[in-house]
């Protein structure tokens, strides 16, 4: 135990080849699907919480039921789909850091989408009420609500990467948990401590930690600017 | 500029049954009565928040400005707040002036005070000219002192700019200031209409006589 401990903090201090390429395709992944979930999820979350139209709850209960839907469920489907029985075979993507995204994208897309609706949904109602008695223009209401959810659309985008990095059931599976390929830092964790060699799976379980924190303590700072 | 007659009803029960009105450029409208006499129900259909029952124009042309009873500000400075209607720096610094939050410019608007965040409100509002002006009872939440410095700058507003103006109140005082015609709802509809003088000297209907009377009247 103490032994791994030591180990682990040399591996971080010396970066060592194999732990620099896990977190390197760790920030590649979870940095390109947590902006491509916040590029579809932030219009859709607003345009759900902003507008009422004849099939917003099915929209919302649909949602509810993604951000539900455990990862090995998403796994499963892209695994599916893009194995050597699947329709998209020829893409080959199984086993690549781009389905790997994908699958993410599913998963946490629902979670910027939820995120942002229900707090749009609070203030859309007054920021509208107030453009509309201005007489300001469409567009200029629009950017209004927006400036208004800016901090919640940091967090949310911090919510949604911080999932990212933490999920392990979907990208093991379409993934692979392939070394110096599509290896992230919970595949790792998970390999090297079936492997029996725990100093490497401590060393990244101190990352992991280490940034979930930086995360939280960012978004918990914005919490308290939100709150008046 | 004309009215058409409209309503209103939640889950069933008609709270406003509005027969139009033809309102004068220039001139106020007090709307007067007691809570849930369908006021604020009445500006925000007239303003375009709300719809009627029936969705047809209610009048023809011109822009509206329409300030609720609950003001809303901007999470940003106050004179942005100010600027997000107009950018017109001179106007903006003597409409802050005007009402005295010339010291809370720089303050973020989202922490002002209730007072203070009407009187944002009334000065936001005004700096754009608009055809029609509701303002949804601006003064409930000033004090004495800014109540008469709002309706000094609301009536200069309607001279200067020749809009019609909608204002709901609970004080009669204030009509008779300024109001130049006086409408008194009751339970939804428009009971009665005259000068401030002559509904507060002799009311015609007894609803009106009993609502004068708890106002000293
Ligand atoms: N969204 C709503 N759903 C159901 N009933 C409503 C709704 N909004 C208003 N009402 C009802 O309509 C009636 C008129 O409300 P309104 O807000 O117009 O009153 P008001 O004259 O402005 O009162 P106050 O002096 O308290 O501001 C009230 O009985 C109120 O309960
Ligand atoms: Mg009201």
């Amino acid at each position: 135990m103490k032994t791994s401990l030591m180990k682990a903090i040399e591996l971080i201090a010396s970066m060592d080849a194999e732990l620099l390429d896990i977190l390197s395709v760790t920030a590649q992944m979870s940095l390109q699907s947590s902006i491509i979930a916040l590029l579809i999820g932030l219009p859709i979350g607003i345009w759900l919480g902003a507008c009422r139209f004849p099939g917003r709850n099915v929209l919302l209960v649909a949602n509810r039921t993604l951000m539900g839907m455990p990862p090995v469920v998403c796994g499963l489907l892209f695994y599916m789909l893009f194995s050597g029985v699947g329709p998209f075979r020829h893409l080959r993507l199984l086993f690549t850091v781009d389905i790997m995204i994908m699958a993410q994208v599913v998963l946490i897309t629902p979670i910027v989408v939820g995120n942002m609706e229900t707090y749009v949904a609070g203030v859309a109602p007054a920021v509208r009420e107030t453009a509309k008695g201005l007489g300001l223009s469409g567009t200029k209401t629009f950017l209004l609500l927006c400036s208004e959810c800016i901090y919640q659309i940091i967090s949310a985008y911090l919510l949604a990467f911080s999932r990212s990095i933490a999920e392990v059931g979907a990208v093991s599976m379409v993934g692979g948990a392939i070394s110096w390929k599509t290896n992230v830092m919970t595949t790792a964790i998970m390999q090297y401590t079936n492997r029996g060699n725990f100093s490497l799976g401590v060393a990244l379980g101190i990352i992991l930690l280490s940034l979930s924190l930086i995360v939280n303590i960012v978004i918990s700072l914005l919490q308290r600017r939100l709150s008046r | 500029m004309k009215i058409s007659p409209f309503s209103k009803t939640y889950e069933g029960r008609c709270v406003l049954d509005f027969p139009g009105i033809e309102l004068q450029h220039g001139r106020i409208y007090a709307i007067v009565g007691a809570n849930g006499s369908g006021k604020s129900t009445f500006a925000k259909i007239l303003a375009g928040i709300l719809r009627p029952d029936k969705r047809d124009r209610l009048f023809s042309g011109g822009a509206i400005g329409y300030m609720p009873q609950k003001n809303y500000a901007f999470r940003m400075s106050t004179k942005a707040n100010l600027l997000l209607n107009g950018n017109d720096m001179a106007r903006a610094n003597a409409l802050m002036d005007a009402v005295h939050i010339r010291h809370l410019a720089n303050k973020r608007a989202d922490r002002l005070s209730g007072g203070e965040t009407a009187r944002m409100a009334l000065a936001r509002l005004m700096m754009k000219q608009y055809d029609l002006v509701i303002l949804d009872e601006p003064t409930a939440a000033m004090d004495m002192e800014t109540s008469l410095l709002a309706e000094k700058i609301i009536v200069e507003y309607v001279k200067k700019t020749g809009c019609a103006l909608v204002l709901v109140t609970h004080s009669l005082q204030q009509a008779r200031r300024i109001a130049d015609e006086v409408l008194f709802f009751h339970e939804g509809r428009l009971l009665e209409v005259g000068t401030a003088q002559q509904m507060l000297t002799s009311p015609e209907k007894d609803e009106t006589k009993r609502f004068l009377e708890f106002y000293g009247f």
